[in-house]
């Protein structure tokens, strides 16, 4: 392979491997923008919350790490119905921006939260750290590999629940037209407490993934969030097959930006997509429409 | 149970005032009779310096104590005014203030975060108070501090330089730098690359990289391509975990040299053993060794004083011999007089109680510190220190040298 071919490929291998990690947050990032109508940056956190889970489960209990995925997908999941329920449902009335404000306002509290029981070390899961693959030139990690497994696993599981069952159909229905499924007789309390137990549940099981790759600690959530949210709005924020296809855009447009910028410039080839789309196409490459 | 009512009389007021007003108007009387002579701590007694400020001001307490004992500074006692600066600039402010307007010390010793130095430094030169600090931000010497500020920390330029004379001692002929993107990274890219070539060795390549990334991996292929002998990762414990990782994934088992901030023993309990061994560590060293540590040793009595513990030490010995020199107890004293006992072809002395025998006689003397020899460039860095590397081996630091 000429060496260009090479170094693009591998480029286009580490973007796809990491873009698929950032779409599971940004599904849920998504999916809750898609029936509550405000963006949830609690995503963060609850990433944190998840990747924290996963930690007790994996290396308190020794369990395998697919166990502990699960476990990080549930305890974020089950934070999420909670802190929506107690803090930002009462904001909702108030408006999108109130609401979105607050979102930040919870994120930050509940990494302090984080902070505050297990300290600001990092930690890393009770995991055999394997040497790369190599095919050819192009080098791959048996880790990102199974964390892409999960990703397509789960995404895979989400978009079966919303193609096939009875309750999937009813959450794309409130999103689609929340007036139209409340005359249909769609429970919207029920349909919002679902989609912040699933957007979350993925967001956490993100922040578990994020940590698979390397450490965690109660910054983790943070610090992945505006790639997470660039990644959103890129695809169109509402729609869930949008955010795979801008986690995907983000991730690789950062890769190969490598081939004419210097690494510490990664950051704005998220920035300058979202500028871009939203220029061009306001509602994002795949509009608003949740599936 | 009695309830004990105070009471003051008018008159008793009036006359209390007066006299304050009248030791207030008098200070020349007051202490030319063998007041204390009042010198002030600024350190981080709390917040993210907690750990070293109190250690710092117990220092500088247990060389006065020695001074005291010996009879104290133009025939006073010393007495140190402690406050806490919380490692935070507006706490540090209202305690300068306090130490400046109030106390009125002209000195203040031990301030530790570069926010902090930066913060409380005008409010020293404007005042002409002196001021000593552990804080290693270029830029604080390039304030315009007309002298009135000393440090004992080494800046970055001379971290990066002696880092690099290090690894070309090493053997290495190609070496490749990863940096998180910071205020020093290009500085120490520049200066290392610049010593590495004086040495007969070569900085192959370098890269500043973004410090909020979940993998390194095409940065690490960048560093790989040059082949390198060695790769130095100048960045931060959550940035450079990453980037060991991946370079193991990568298949690199060459030698990785980091900042020991960078690769704390909390970071090597969460990394697999075989991803960080070998790694090479390095931190700002006290003098070990030298008689001045020894001397630190006793005074404290604990087996080894850190960096910081040694460069308290020196600050309030340095403070004592330029007061001494100067004969006067004031900033700018000090400042015309810290390089006259700190530097030079005077007899080397390795104590403040040693350095005030020699002075007395009217003998020049040469301060050689705990944490070096305490020489200072024009702008106030010291000109040379050393520096502790350790090696990580089965997830445990060992300990390598001292150089």
């Amino acid at each position: 392979m000429p060496p260009l071919l090479a170094e693009v490929t591998q480029l286009v291998v580490n973007g796809v491997m990491a873009g698929t990690i950032l779409a599971v947050p940004a599904i849920g990032l998504t999916a809750i923008y898609a029936v509550l109508r405000f963006p949830n940056f609690a995503v963060a956190s609850h990433a944190t919350i998840g990747a924290f889970a996963g930690y007790v489960a994996n290396v308190k209990f020794g369990w395998p790490i697919l166990p502990s995925v699960v476990v990080a997908f549930l305890a974020a999941g089950a934070v999420g119905v909670v802190t929506d329920e107690t803090v930002l449902r009462r904001f909702r009335p108030a408006g999108f921006i109130t609401t979105a404000i607050a979102s930040i306002a919870l994120t930050i509290a509940l990494e302090n939260i984080v902070r505050f029981s297990f300290g600001n070390d990092l930690r890393g899961y009770a995991l055999p750290i394997e040497r790369d693959w190599r095919v050819g030139s192009i080098r791959i990690g048996p880790q990102q590999v199974q964390n892409l497994m999960i990703v397509l696993v789960a995404m895979a599981a989400l978009f079966g629940f919303l193609s096939f069952t009875r309750t999937g159909k009813a959450m794309r229905a409130v999103a689609d037209n929340p007036m139209l499924a409340s005359i249909k007789g769609i429970h919207a309390d029920m349909i919002s407490r679902l989609v912040n137990f699933v957007g979350m549940g993925l967001a956490g099981l993100g922040g578990m993934l994020i940590g698979l790759d390397t450490t965690i600690d109660p910054l983790t959530g943070f610090r992945s969030i505006l790639s997470v949210f660039a990644a959103a709005v890129v695809g169109g924020l509402g729609s869930i097959p949008g955010a795979v296809l801008g986690a995907l855009t983000v991730g690789v447009g950062e890769e190969l930006c490598l081939l004419f910028l210097s690494p510490d410039y990664r950051s704005v080839v998220g920035f300058v997509a979202i500028l871009l789309v939203l220029t061009l196409r306001p509602r994002g490459i795949l509009g608003q429409r949740a599936y | 149970m009695t309830n004990i009512r105070m009471s003051i009389s008018r008159r008793g007021f009036v006359k209390a005032a007066g006299a304050l007003a009248v030791a207030g108007l008098a200070p020349a009387i007051v202490r030319g009779q063998g007041a204390p002579m009042q010198l002030g701590i600024l350190t981080p007694l709390t917040g993210a310096g907690g750990f070293d400020g109190p250690r710092m001001a117990k220092a500088m307490t247990a060389v006065m104590d020695e001074v005291n004992a010996a009879g104290g500074l133009l025939g006073r006692k010393v007495e140190l005014v402690i406050e806490d600066d919380e490692t935070n600039p507006e706490a540090a402010v209202r305690a300068a203030r306090k130490l400046i307007d109030v106390t009125k010390v002209p000195v203040i010793m031990g301030t530790w975060a570069s926010a902090v130095t930066s913060a409380v430094a005008p409010l020293c030169w404007e005042s002409k108070t002196f001021l000593t600090t552990v804080s290693g931000a270029d830029s604080i010497t390039k304030l315009p501090h007309q002298g009135y500020l000393i440090r004992t920390q080494p800046n970055n330029h001379l971290q990066a330089a002696k880092h690099a004379e290090f690894i070309a001692a090493l053997g290495v002929k190609r070496c490749f730098i990863m940096s998180i993107q910071a205020p020093f990274s290009q500085p120490t890219q520049e200066r290392a690359s610049e010593v590495l070539k004086q040495k007969g060795s070569e900085m192959v390549g370098g890269l500043i990289y973004d410090k909020d990334k979940t993998t390194y991996r095409s940065e690490v292929d960048q560093a790989l391509k040059t082949k390198p002998d060695l790769i130095y990762l100048n960045g931060y414990a959550p940035d450079v975990t990453i980037l060991l990782r991946d370079l193991y994934r990568a298949g690199y088992t060459g030698p990785r040299f980091a900042q020991s901030y960078a690769v704390t023993s909390k970071v090597l309990e969460a990394l697999p053993a075989e991803v960080t061994e070998g790694v090479i560590t390095v931190q700002p060293s006290a003098d070990v060794g030298s008689p001045a540590y020894d001397l630190a040793k006793k005074r404290l009595g604990i087996a080894e004083p850190d960096s910081y513990e040694s460069q308290a030490t020196d600050w309030a010995s340095l403070v004592a011999l330029a007061i001494a020199k100067a004969k006067l107890a004031t900033g700018t004293g000090m400042r015309d007089n810290v390089r006259k006992i700190s530097q030079g072809s005077g007899s080397k002395v390795y104590s403040a109680v040693e350095g005030l025998q020699l002075l007395a006689q009217g003998k020049d003397i040469n301060y050689e510190g705990a944490s070096g020899p305490c020489d200072f460039t024009d702008i106030g860095d010291i000109l040379d220190c050393k520096f502790r590397y350790n090696k990580v081996h089965a997830g445990k630091l060992a300990f390598l040298k001292v150089t």
